[in-house]
């Protein structure tokens, strides 16, 4: 989002309250979402349920194409459209919703870069396992990405997406990592973060922040995702703080619906 | 607990364990601007090996097709080959027992991964945009600097290719494949930079470093990206406005630079010559012969131009006594008259 | 004896791809007067062999078709009215740059007292020729570079690459055509094109990737046209305030069609036409081929121009289309029609009519247009006989509606929306005819009928075009 649309997007979103009908858009759950827009869909929707704000959740084949920015999620609020979590964030607390206003200054410097922790490192990880690891990628990614559309244009879009996801791979340095490498980063990813939660609820003690949603969004989908092996599910499956973490925030934010809205396991043989 | 270790202690070791193993060889970026090195992965390297006391024989050159991978820094080893990567040279330090994270607490350590990668995501290509981008500041400092110190013929095209394949970086992490060098790009690039050095700030706070007293490998990080712009002399300064304001981030910056790098006063005197200077003269710094050449190549073409008139013969020069003086310039003159003709 | 050339062309409604002569002037057959000329025209003569003269690739037997009709001929003025005719089919073939055309007596042994030797002489086109055009389409300006290989393999076929770059619009294009030996108007093509629109009044950015392959074939007085196309589809928002029901029509879609047209043509020209009338149908049906769009479209468009007294001209056109979306999934932006605009209902903006969400125009699945002018020349005939003809004033009253249907209800329902809420425009301008591609006109217009939501240039409207209401 440019500065100068940001500007006047919160401008008008700080007049109107939220609405009733407000959507997420996400690709169609049963077929054709992945991995990597699962989990970024699930933090969004932990997000606004952690601020009790409602929406409902819509899926569309096209949505990718939808979004402003080219990703997904995105929300639609009364006429604004906002896509990925950051921009969502900066939306809500334009609207007066914040979960992160109790922190000083050093707690939001450290929320901000735990944030672009997960987004830098498991967010690449799981395009690189789902795109570059051609075992995933021929079994499980490119079925799915391309089940909405007829031949030949399946064939032609997941391959063109598969190529863009390989440069830019490329361009932040992981296309020589070997796949064991890439579980590596996960668990150092995963230490990490399960070094600074250690024994609290939240990563920032009592109240959960947008980096509990992240967190949540990214593990929850990791451990409930099949893929060709259970490699990366086992790294996090290491850390038993961060697995009740996530059952934590499953029970509290999550526990009113049937488990079939979340707990949607991604099979690769659908 | 912290542990102090006092400059001198590392200086010591230094020097004992060079004697015994030839140890590492590092080619990595010339310096300039008190900087050791001006490239920031350099930077970051230099730093982490003299926090960590890692003995490292440093080759500073200015030809990238000279290091042993073809890029630069490049880091060669005795049995694990050639290492092109900054995060995996200091995770060979690291396996070599040169550690300068050993004291970080496990939550100290998981911050000092999440920082670097707030500073990669964030700051990083915002730096790339002003140093490489940004149209002022690539022709007048970035490509002019590499043109200068890249020897010949590889200055003629190397910095371009840089320049192209930054461009394509930038493009990519950004997810925009329009991106131009223009204002709407510069701001948001900006502004989550901005926020960043403020974040950064907001966590060193009053300390020297940022955890205690003793350096990590974060602040190699840090030191690695905002060293170069904090000394660069940028025209197009918006970015480096930001960092000067930051106190303590500067102090960060040149307390390292004063502690780990002394000036070893042989990088750049012309630099160090114009910089009390205003912007005025630095045109004709930059060339100070060139009053000098300007006349010597007005004279070569004299030379030149007089040297074809007379070994042609359109001019000759003969000794005559007076009374022949009028016949030869009628003959001149019919001369020159032919020559008009023919044109 | 006198040897008679034929010059020039009296051109014919144009039926085939590039002629290479065209105009609206005619031009007659120059004789050399001869003393005996009359006594020739009684004569009866035979042809006895016909030479073409200066063939390199084209095939002989290919040619032979086209003037085979000479050898009918039974006297001279027969023979010279067949030979015209036997040029201007060489010509239309599209790959000899000139024809002349000689008659002479046979001078061979077994000659005939009466006959007679007709030779073409005929000059090749290169085997590759490069253009460069600047072209006007509806409203918008574009230059065009084309690559051009006529007669590849020596029998008319023509492969033709044209790279167009527009204010608008990019796009590329590669075209095989080859025509049926003997049958000039029986003929097939193969298209490969990108092309990539705009489109602010929707603010939609369109681009197409696509193959089609067509078969014309002349019945009787009509022209048909079969076509399949496969079209990759892909439609993105053209700024970040499109409307969501834009946004909800962004992402990728196949389409793969079967078309047929009719085209009966009578008109003396297509751009300011004097006399003679245009019908055209085409249908075209989706989704049975492949591809994820599913319709079907009926397309109809009818012109009648008659002269009036003094030099004017009176044109009536109507137009109509109707989209059937075949399956549970609502048509796409894609295939529905526009209404509105300098080239079809003056005084609105472009394709300003109809449904529309937050500024930007959905269009819709069925529209009517009509439109009745009255071409005069300009006032006081100002430049008579040159620049002043290329010029005309004209009066007009344009009408039309485009809506969304529900199928379900019934034609009666549909007859009765389409007739409601009519928009209509009427005023006055001058038409300028570029050539024999594109109009150019300047009106006044007061528009009617507005409803909320249109969009209207009320008052002094440009356009651009080559197919206007």
């Amino acid at each position: 989002m440019s500065l100068a649309a940001e500007a006047f997007v919160s401008q008008i979103a700080a007049v109107e309250p939220w609405p009733e009908n407000a959507t997420l858009y996400q690709p169609l759950k049963d077929d054709q979402i992945l991995l990597s827009d699962h989990a970024s869909s699930l933090a969004v929707q932990a997000y606004l349920r952690m601020c009790t704000l409602p929406v409902q959740v819509a899926c569309r084949a096209n949505a990718e194409y939808m979004s402003p920015s080219g990703k997904v999620p995105f929300i639609h609020v009364g006429n604004q459209v906002v896509s990925e979590l950051g921009p969502i964030v900066q939306f809500t607390k334009a609207k007066g919703h914040s979960l992160s206003d109790g922190l000083n200054e050093v707690q939001k410097a450290e929320m901000k870069a735990y944030m672009e922790l997960v987004n830098s490192m498991l967010l690449t990880a799981e395009l690189y396992i789902l795109w570059c690891d051609e075992n995933t990628a021929k079994q499980i990614t490119v079925p799915r990405y391309s089940t909405p559309y007829p031949w030949p244009l399946n064939h032609i879009l997941a391959y063109q997406k598969q190529w863009e996801v390989k440069r830019k791979m490329k361009a932040i340095g992981w296309a020589g990592k070997t796949i064991d490498q890439v579980y590596e980063d996960v668990s150092q990813c995963c230490q990490a973060l399960s070094q600074r939660l250690g024994t609290q609820p939240y990563f920032f003690n009592k109240q959960p922040t947008e980096l509990d949603a992240l967190v949540f969004g990214h593990l929850f989908t990791i451990l409930t995702t099949e893929l060709t092996s259970d490699a990366l599910a086992e790294r996090v499956k290491n850390y038993s703080n961060l697995l009740s973490f996530c059952q934590r925030i499953e029970k509290n934010y999550f526990g009113d619906n049937d488990s079939s809205s979340i707990v949607g396991r991604i099979s690769p043989f659908s | 607990m912290l542990k102090f270790c006092p400059k001198k202690c590392f200086r010591v070791t230094i020097d004992a364990k060079n004697n015994m193993a030839a140890a590492m060889e590092l080619y990595c970026w010339k310096g300039d601007w008190d900087l050791p090195s001006v490239d920031p992965d350099c930077l970051t390297v230099l730093a982490y090996a003299r926090f960590s006391g890692a003995p490292l024989k440093v080759h500073k050159i200015t030809n990238p097709w000279k290091s042993p991978t073809g890029s630069l820094p490049a880091l060669k080893t005795k049995d694990d080959g050639c290492i092109s990567q900054p995060h995996k040279m200091i995770i060979h330090f690291r396996k070599q027992k040169y550690n300068a994270d050993y004291d970080l607490s496990a939550k100290e350590g998981a911050d000092t991964l999440a920082f670097i990668c707030l500073m990669e995501e964030k700051f990083l290509p915002a730096l790339i945009y002003t140093l490489w981008v940004d149209s002022k500041n690539y022709v007048d400092v970035t490509r002019r600097w590499y043109a200068e110190n890249i020897p010949f013929p590889l200055n003629f095209f190397l910095p371009n290719r840089m320049h192209s394949s930054f461009l394509d970086r930038l493009r990519l992490i950004k997810g925009d494949n329009g991106l131009e060098p223009g204002e709407e790009a510069e701001k948001e690039l900006y502004k989550d930079a901005l926020e960043c050095m403020t974040l950064l700030s907001q966590r060193l706070g009053n300390q020297t470093f940022f955890f205690g007293q003793s350096p990590s490998s974060l602040d190699a990080h840090v030191f690695g990206l905002l060293a170069p712009l904090l000394k660069m002399k940028l025209p197009s300064n918006k970015l480096q406005q930001h960092l000067k304001s930051l106190d303590n981030l500067c102090h960060f910056c040149t307390n390292i630079l004063t502690l780990y790098f002394p000036p070893e006063g042989a990088d750049g005197p012309s630099r160090k010559a114009s910089s009390p200077h205003g912007g005025d003269n630095s045109e004709f710094d930059n060339e100070p012969h060139k009053r000098r050449n300007q006349i010597l190549s007005v004279f070569v073409a004299l030379g030149a131009m007089l040297s074809y008139a007379f070994l042609t013969g359109i001019v000759s020069v003969h000794r005559v006594d007076s009374h022949h003086a009028v016949q030869k310039t009628e003959a001149v003159r019919i001369g020159e008259d032919e020559i008009n003709g023919e044109d | 004896m006198g040897t008679v050339h034929a010059r020039s062309l009296d051109p014919l409604p144009m039926t085939g791809p590039d002629f290479g002569v065209h105009g609206d002037d005619v031009e007659f057959v120059e004789v050399q007067p001869e003393s005996k000329q009359e006594v020739l025209e009684n004569k009866d003569v035979i042809v006895q062999r016909v030479h073409i003269d200066g063939l390199g690739r084209t095939k002989e037997d290919f040619l032979g078709y086209e003037i085979a009709e000479l050898f009918t001929a039974k006297n001279l003025i027969d023979v010279m009215k067949k030979a015209h005719e036997a040029r201007e089919k060489l010509l239309r073939l599209g790959i000899f740059r000139q024809v002349e055309v000689v008659i002479d007596t046979c001078q061979e042994e077994d000659a005939l007292p009466n006959g007679l030797d007709v030779t073409f002489e005929v000059k090749e086109m290169r085997r590759l020729t490069g253009s460069y055009n600047t072209m006007v389409g509806n409203n918008e300006g574009s230059m065009v570079l084309g690559l051009k290989l006529p007669n590849l393999f020596g029998r008319a076929e023509k492969l033709t690459f044209q790279f167009s770059y527009g204010t608008k619009e990019t796009s590329y294009g590669l075209s095989f055509f080859k025509p049926q030996p003997g049958y000039f108007e029986r003929n097939f093509a193969i298209n490969l094109y990108k092309v990539t629109g705009q489109f602010p009044w929707s603010s939609l950015r369109e681009t197409d990737r696509g193959i089609s392959t067509e078969i014309n074939f002349p019945i009787w007085k009509t022209n048909h046209t079969l076509k399949w196309e496969g079209v990759w589809r892909e439609l993105g928002c053209l700024a970040r305030t499109a409307s969501f029901a834009i946004r909800e029509e962004s992402g990728h879609s196949l389409k793969s069609s079967i078309s047929h047209a009719m085209v009966i043509d009578t008109r003396n020209s297509t751009i300011l036409p004097r006399q003679g009338f245009l019908l055209k149908v085409n249908q075209e049906l989706a989704g049975y081929t492949g591809g994820d769009a599913s319709f079907l479209k009926e397309d109809i468009e009818i012109q009648l121009n008659r002269r009036l007294f003094w030099d004017s001209v009176f044109s009536a056109s109507l137009w109509g289309g109707l989209l059937i979306p075949i399956g549970e999934k609502p048509s796409c932006i894609a295939d529905r029609f526009y209404l509105g605009g300098p080239t079809s209902v003056r005084g609105f903006s472009m394709y300003s009519i109809g449904p529309q969400s937050e500024g930007d125009y959905l269009g819709g699945e069925a529209y009517w247009a009509g439109g009745v002018h009255l071409y005069t020349p300009l006032p006081f005939r100002p430049g008579r006989g040159g620049f002043g003809d290329l010029f005309r004033t004209h009066f007009f009253l344009n009408a039309g509606n485009l809506c969304n249907l529900n199928y379900g209800e019934g034609p009666h329902a549909h007859l009765q929306k389409l007739a409601e809420c009519i928009r209509w425009s009427y005023g006055a301008g001058i038409v300028l005819r570029l050539g024999n591609i594109a109009r150019l006109e300047l009106n006044y217009c007061i528009p009617m009928g507005v409803q909320s939501g249109d969009r209207i240039c009320d008052g002094v409207q440009f356009g651009a075009g080559i197919r206007f209401l």
